[in-house]
């Protein structure tokens, strides 16, 4: 879908998660608790790729988006951006935030109101020294790139509607020219008719700077229709992760399956009636199940389930899936433990 | 999706198609209506800022009058010694409390006989400077601990908050004369007394408009290019608080003349014979009964200065605030 998807030889690897882990501290009465939100996440990201990641909310999407960039430390695991290695509580410097920057959800919150879009395009600019006439070039290139009259400078936010403010938040975060870009439910806030034209810029873009997405969503159609490769989150797990083709073809994972089948069809006939999957609610992350995370929702739960944790393994090329259903095949256990893309 | 362009811009986007036939012809290519959608100034080029606000000010009548009496006051007890018809110190044992109109004392006289229109005059000069001094030291160092305190949250800003608690348990009277009477009398430490008094509240406000900021996805942004705190301070959320801040330090400006006053009255703040309208209030109050009209006059002008003051500062406020229209 994207250039690097068709192209031949498998382009370097920009982002790689090992084993990442957060946990923030809350407070049930008296007693003190820990919330786990992200819980041994290991994914690849490759240049100019998108890799998405879906799940509901409070799955720790999010959490995952913001421990990349480092707005939130991690308590262990590394994140190895482009060559450089951050190990937990290393914070970024100044000079490598200029190759990450995020897009975040609510376009309302996410400028200050205070600040015309001239002056917040132009801040992160500032921010890292680059000169007052560079800016101003900068600042109109970026503009006009995500489709804004140069005139919106001079605005302020409340001016704008929600479609343009995000334009302006994507006009902010490519300003750096970073390397990769996170898009945390970046679309989510937008009507339909705007999602698909901002979904197309950033697609425009991605093969015009050379961008990586880390795309981050709730919204199956939207995920598969902007990313290479694709993560299922659950609880903090990932519990799928294949090319985007063939999870929506032959997804391996239940819970993949109950996504899946709770994306809302055209067709009458179609639908089917309620899905027996989809019954309860995600258990709390404050006191997780043991073993798989899934298992209290898995209509295939098994004794195994509640003792130990499926490890996220190679079943097919390209194809991981963290589920006792599925176990490791005998040929796949040796060799690369980062699959690339096929 | 307003159709007005399109239609308006129909002939000029396809001009050759025009020219050659009237038929509808060669259809426009996305760019060159979107050109041409550009060409027609969609986005307005807005006012400069500051002007903006003028206009907006100006057509806030309780504003604009507020603001005319607030400078006819400044002006006029800045003047007082070209304005005032009589020496504001001396008086005349015989004329005492002459009720207003009676001679050639415009406004009376006060209970030594000293004319109360100079007095007034040249009390302004005390007054103003023993209102708005303390407010203004008061917001600038409360807004510092306040917006510090709420953007860190760590041990300093607890140490910090925890301190202004501790001041603001005192009330506020009590820890001027105790902050008043371990200083020592005189205009000056008078001021100082009443900063110290209204930095707490001023930090409590400062600090929970903040705290409202910092939780924004803009903060997180700002965050990620890199910005160091000072920097996040002073472009992020100071602008985003200091209206909170202002309004609620407006409304101090008369309660500070008040407590000077206090102050005066107890001969720790400026020194009588001075004329000053806190001091003259409490001197005149035995005589409340016997001169009622002489008596008020003093508050009086406390209580329009302080209602004009704000609502000057509530129609600047809004001026400024693009998002009200």
């Amino acid at each position: 879908m994207t250039a690097a998807a068709t192209s031949t030889e498998t382009p370097p690897v920009l982002l790689q998660l090992n084993d990442v882990s957060k946990q923030f501290a809350a407070r049930v009465g008296l007693r003190k608790a820990a919330v786990s939100a992200v819980d041994g996440v290991s994914l690849t990201l490759r240049r100019g790729d998108t890799l998405g990641v879906v799940g509901e909310s409070g799955c720790g999407k999010s959490t995952l988006a913001r421990l990349v960039v480092g707005l939130v430390q991690c308590d262990s695991g590394d994140v190895v951006f482009d060559g450089r290695t951050y190990r937990a509580g290393r914070r970024r410097t100044r000079r490598d935030l200029r190759d990450m920057q995020m897009v975040f959800q609510d376009p309302h919150s996410a400028l200050n109101p205070r600040a015309t879009i001239g002056e917040a395009i132009a801040f992160p600019l500032r921010t890292q020294g680059v000169s007052r006439a560079e800016t101003e070039a900068r600042v109109d290139e970026v503009l006009a790139r995500v489709g804004l009259h140069g005139n919106y400078r001079s605005h302020y936010p409340h001016q704008l509607s929600g479609g343009q403010r995000q334009r302006v938040n994507i006009a902010r975060a490519l300003a750096l020219k970073p390397k990769l870009v996170v898009l945390d439910e970046s679309v989510s806030a937008l009507d339909k008719s705007v999602q698909a034209q901002i979904l197309d810029l950033l697609l425009e873009l991605q093969v015009e700077y050379g961008l990586s997405y880390l795309f981050i969503s709730h919204d199956l159609n939207v995920v598969e229709y902007m990313s290479d490769r694709v993560a299922v989150m659950y609880l903090g797990h990932v519990v799928e992760e294949c090319s985007a083709e063939e999870l929506y073809r032959a997804p391996l994972h239940p819970y993949s399956q109950v996504l899946l089948e709770s994306i809302p069809k055209l067709d009458p006939r179609e639908r089917g009636g309620p899905s027996a999957l989809t019954d309860g609610e995600m258990p709390s992350p404050l006191d997780p199940p043991s073993g798989c995370r899934f298992r209290t929702r898995c209509p295939f739960a098994m004794d195994v389930c509640a003792t130990t944790r499926p490890p996220l393994v190679e079943t097919r090329p390209g194809h991981l899936v963290a589920c006792h259903l599925h176990p490791v095949p005998e040929s796949a256990t040796a060799g690369d433990p980062i699959p690339g893309e096929q | 999706m307003t159709v007005w362009p399109l239609t308006k811009l129909a002939p000029a986007a396809t001009p050759a198609a025009a020219g050659a036939a009237p038929a509808p012809a060669a259809p426009p290519t996305a760019e060159s209506l979107r050109e041409a959608w550009w060409a027609a100034d969609h986005a307005i080029e807005p006012r400069p800022y500051w002007r903006e606000v003028r206009r907006r000010f100006f057509t806030n009548r309780a504003g604009v009058v507020a603001l005319a009496g607030l400078g006819l006051i400044v002006v006029t007890s800045v003047l007082a010694p070209l304005l005032a018809p009589y020496d504001p110190l001396v008086g005349v044992a015989t004329d005492r409390l002459m009720p207003p109109f009676s001679g050639s004392h415009v406004l009376g006289t006060d209970e030594q006989g000293r004319d109360l229109l100079t007095r007034l005059l040249y009390g302004g000069q005390l007054s103003l400077l023993a209102g708005f001094v303390p407010t203004v030291i008061a917001t600038v160092i409360g807004t510092a601990i306040g917006t510090w305190s709420g953007y860190k949250r760590g041990a300093s800003g607890t140490v910090l908050m925890r301190g202004m608690d501790m001041l603001y348990a005192f009330p506020a009277i009590l820890l001027a004369i105790a902050i008043g009477a371990s200083l020592g009398g005189g205009l000056l430490n008078s001021i100082l007394a009443v900063s110290v008094v209204f930095i707490p509240p001023i930090a409590r406000v400062a600090e929970s408009a903040t705290r409202q900021v910092v939780v924004q996805e803009y903060m997180e942004a700002a965050r990620l290019s890199g910005a160091g705190s000072l920097r996040l301070l002073r472009t992020q959320v100071l602008p985003n608080v200091l209206n909170q801040i202002l309004v609620y330090a407006s409304g101090l400006v008369g309660v500070a003349m008040l407590i000077a006053a206090g102050l005066s009255f107890l001969g720790l703040g400026s020194q009588p014979p001075t004329p000053e309208w806190g001091y003259m209030l409490n001197s005149m109050r035995d005589t409340l009964y016997s001169a009622p009209v002489n008596t008020m006059l003093p508050g009086l002008m406390i209580f329009l200065t302080s209602v004009a003051f704000n609502t000057a500062s509530d129609a600047l406020r809004e001026s400024m605030d693009m998002r009200l229209t």
